[in-house]
């Protein structure tokens, strides 16, 4: 809850505050220090939203109206600017005039590849042929990576906007957005978005009397990370099996129904307005040489503050996990940040000064992808982690290139190998010359980079794999054939909570007495250590 | 017919004959390398007519070549070549001897034409009255749909919803899936009828999709978030949890259809990890010790819906 005008900013609030608050604050105008935000233990409270790291440090372009405005009313959007880059786009403005706008800011997909957004749009302008469509790509498969479901939810005319100024310089009559099923409330809300802006003349026939006409679907995907990939996004709107196939010809030349098509991800779209409010040069006064504007990452994993932050391109990933996301919880050591999703890498903590952009993150073996940021600390297994990736991958492979579908699977048995303690020394060599091959071999993104986060923990964290085959030993304490669970009997105070939750009933001792755990029958589900109020738990 | 091969013996003992069984294009193309070293080859196929799978594609992976143009020479060839003799419609009954020296024993059956006069000019099929005889399987012949009153009416009324769109085949099953919690074989069956497609795609298309299941869910659909996020966070020790509490992998439903497991890929609330959701209901920071209550809400509430509706033990 913040009180304006002063800012002052309250959280965690119940409903048993409320009484106090109102007491206090409101009527007596003293703010109450122990319901404000506390960075640490023992630090003063900070009283105002600006001067806490994790919103001082931002910049909002993208989610400028996060939390601001009811999203289910356009006019509360209209109020804050909403539609106005529309209109001018529409009436001072020609296409080419937009087009030369969106490129001059050098803004860039934000989906993953980073291709300029401007030149895109001139591309699919350029194409012959009528009955252009226009693509939003709201199936944000990567896990871990949810702005897109943010944007949408919060603030679904900025996209709905970005598409109407994108059909107009791009001369297409109708959009199509095209969204995952496990976001029924950002569904629910795009459908109440396009019918109020129907109803006020902004979408549908002759669009603010400038005889612009373009309207907008809604599709909803059905579940398939592959459908993230524009070719296999156009299959499934056309009702197909959702297979990538060749590029050329490219969506730009031949799309939707073989029609020209420009396909954008949510957050691109909604960059667009404020870019042809605020003009080019505004835009691409933000952010590094070759990366431009703001970026929405979601800070998530072992990490205090865990949230969605947008920052201008180019700040380090240090200033991203420790003074924005306040650092790794239970003073744990910080060990790598994952970016890009399944397609992506890890980043160790020697390049957390890395300042981010979609080169430097290509250059350490990472990509920007749609802007996860998952931080891991010394308790995650990077070997664990490649294998999980390999399994996601595995599933969400579409099979059609032979590579990607036995290549990802011959490699996830493999690296599961190592994580049951069976590995050899000379499966890392296997692994890296099945990664050549699907990377060379397999049709679209999903293959091509299907191996990237098996090469980057290779890369950075070979030490982890090397404990797992020679040692036969799990240093973070994660993969289960390599582990063992005892109860530190200095710790323990015998409160017999692990006891009761767990599933075999292989803890024993008397009560206020040290327990043990009887290693025969325990499976290592790990409740007992989660349950443990004194940390008595450990793994070895 | 039965024929019977076999030839004469070389001077070393072997025999100078080969044969090759499917003359599909791996079967040509070995057919006419051995025919060119010097072999008699007799192609033996189970089709009335060689060149395999390959002559019914249109493009080739990786390249999308076009498949006729590779395949087409190498079927007239085949025709052409002195040393090949192509037996198609044709079964191998027995194979005796060692190698070297084999008899093969091949049933061929009958035609109804005389092949050495037959020029292939199809005039026959031209005047046949009966139409595409055993060359497809008969969709209506396969399956015969049985639908309920209710079912055709629920069913009717999700195809009229999607009328007007140029691809509804994903929606159809997407309302299929919400009104039945699964894709029921006779209702695919016959949606497929209804938007003219055939059934195959409708299955390649509901097996694709990982919100589409062939088999009933429970009356809960229990999902677990394997993103990035949760997994970093226990998401698979929980999964691994609920899979001994409800004694059902992932994937499963209970016995009594009261719950199914599924996995899910990111529920993009990675900041609450670890997640899962009980239909519609999102449980964040979820914990093992947590799950026995969280199951036993939907456990109570099922006994209370079974016995307004006086349901036995």
């Amino acid at each position: 809850m913040i009180v304006q005008p002063e800012g002052i900013f309250y959280q965690m609030l119940t409903v048993e505050n409320i009484p106090n608050l109102v007491e206090e604050h409101l009527v007596k105008g003293r703010p109450v220090d122990k319901l404000m935000y506390v960075p640490s233990k023992g630090k003063p409270p900070i009283p105002k939203l600006s001067d806490i790291a994790f919103f001082s440090k931002q910049r909002l372009v993208v989610l400028k109206n996060r939390g601001l405005i009811d999203p289910e009313k356009i006019d509360e959007y209209i109020a804050r600017d909403g539609y106005q880059a529309l209109a001018k786009a529409l009436t001072s403005m020609d296409s080419e005039q937009v087009i030369e706008q969106v490129k001059g800011s050098g803004l860039r997909g934000r989906g993953g590849a980073g291709f300029s957004t401007g030149l895109k749009w001139e591309l699919t302008r350029k194409s012959s042929g009528n009955g252009k469509y226009i693509i939003c790509n709201a199936d944000e498969g990567d896990p871990g990576a949810f702005m897109d479901r943010s944007i949408i939810e919060s603030d679904p005319h900025s996209v709905l906007e970005g598409m109407v100024i994108g059909a107009y310089a791009i001369g297409a009559a109708e959009g199509c957005i095209y969204i995952r099923e496990e976001y029924p409330l950002a569904t629910k809300r795009l459908h109440i978005a396009i019918d109020q802006a129907r109803e006020y003349g902004l979408l549908g026939e002759d669009i603010l009397g400038s005889g612009f006409s373009f309207d907008i679907t809604v599709h909803r995907g059905a579940g398939a990370f592959v459908c993230g990939e524009e070719t296999s996004l156009i299959g499934s709107l056309q009702g197909q099996t959702p297979e990538p196939r060749i590029r050329p010809p490219f969506p730009a030349q031949s799309g939707l129904w073989g029609k020209p098509t420009n396909i954008n991800n949510v957050e691109t779209w909604a960059n667009i307005p404020t870019i042809i409010n605020r003009g080019a040069e505004w835009f691409a006064s933000i952010g590094t040489e070759s990366s431009k504007g703001t970026k929405v990452f979601s800070v998530v994993g072992k990490v205090n503050n865990t949230g969605l932050v947008e920052v201008p391109m180019g700040m380090t990933m240090r200033e991203i996990v420790f003074d924005i996301g306040g650092g790794i919880p239970g003073g744990k050591k910080f060990k790598a940040v994952q970016t890009g999703g399944p397609s992506g890498g890890c980043i160790p903590e020697s390049l957390v000064d890395l300042p981010i952009d979609y080169e430097r993150l290509m250059e350490v073996g990472s990509i920007m992808g749609s802007g996860g940021l998952i931080v891991m600390d010394e308790e995650t297994c990077m070997v664990d982690v490649a294998r999980y990736f390999l399994d996601f991958l595995r599933s969400e492979s579409c099979g059609k290139c032979t590579t990607c579908r036995e290549g990802i699977a011959a490699m996830h048995d493999i690296v599961a190998d190592i994580c049951n303690g069976k590995g050899e020394p000379e499966n890392i060599g296997l692994l890296e010359e099945l990664a050549e091959a699907i990377k060379d071999a397999s049709l679209c993104a999903l293959g091509g980079t299907a191996p990237n986060p098996v090469l980057s923990t290779l890369r950075y964290f070979r030490d982890e794999y090397d404990a797992h085959i020679k040692d036969k030993k799990c240093p973070a304490g994660v993969c289960r054939a390599l582990i063992s669970y005892r109860i530190d009997p200095e710790k323990c105070k015998g409160c017999m909570l692990c006891g009761k939750h767990c599933p075999e009933k292989a803890i024993g001792g008397e009560p206020k007495g040290p327990q043990t755990i009887d290693l025969e029958k325990c499976i290592k589900c790990g409740v007992c250590r989660e349950s443990c109020k004194f940390e008595a738990v450990l793994i070895e | 017919m039965t024929q019977e091969i076999s030839i004469k013996k070389n001077s070393n003992g072997k025999i100078g004959a080969v044969m090759v069984l499917g003359a599909g294009v791996a079967g040509i193309q070995a057919s006419l390398d051995l025919a060119d070293m010097g072999y008699k080859v007799y192609l033996v196929e189970n089709k009335p007519s060689i060149g395999g799978a390959m002559a019914q594609l249109d493009k080739t992976f990786p390249t999308n070549d076009c498949a006729m143009c590779l395949l087409s020479p190498k079927l007239v060839d085949t025709a052409r070549h002195p040393n090949i003799e192509i037996i198609t419609n044709a079964d191998l009954h027995k194979l005796d001897g060692e190698a070297g020296n084999f008899t093969a024993i091949i049933d061929k059956r009958p035609r109804y034409i005389d092949e050495e006069k037959c020029t292939g000019c199809g005039t026959c099929t031209n005047n046949c009255p009966v139409r595409n005889i055993a060359h497809f399987e008969d969709v209506d012949e396969l399956g015969k749909v049985h639908l309920s009153q209710e079912d055709q009416q629920v069913i009717e009324q999700i195809l009229a919803g999607h009328e007007s769109e140029r691809a509804a085949v994903i929606s159809v099953l997407q309302d299929i899936n919400a009104r039945y919690r699964y894709l029921p074989e006779d209702i695919l069956r016959h949606t497929a009828k209804a938007l003219d497609i055939p059934l195959s795609r409708v299955y390649s298309i509901a097996t694709f999709y990982n919100s589409f299941s062939l088999v009933p869910r429970g009356k809960y659909v229990v999902r677990v978030c394997m993103g990035t996020a949760c997994h970093v966070k226990g998401g698979y020790q929980i999964l691994q949890a609920l899979e001994r509490m409800l004694k059902i992998a992932s994937g499963g439903t209970t016995e009594d259809n009261l719950f199914s497991l599924e996995e899910v890929r990111c529920l993009g609330c990675c900041g609450l990890a670890p997640v899962i959701t009980v239909n519609e209901d999102l449980y964040g920071s979820v914990k093992q010790a947590k799950l026995p209550k969280i199951l036993e809400r939907y456990q109570d509430e099922s006994v209370v819906a079974e016995s307004t509706v006086g349901g036995t033990e």
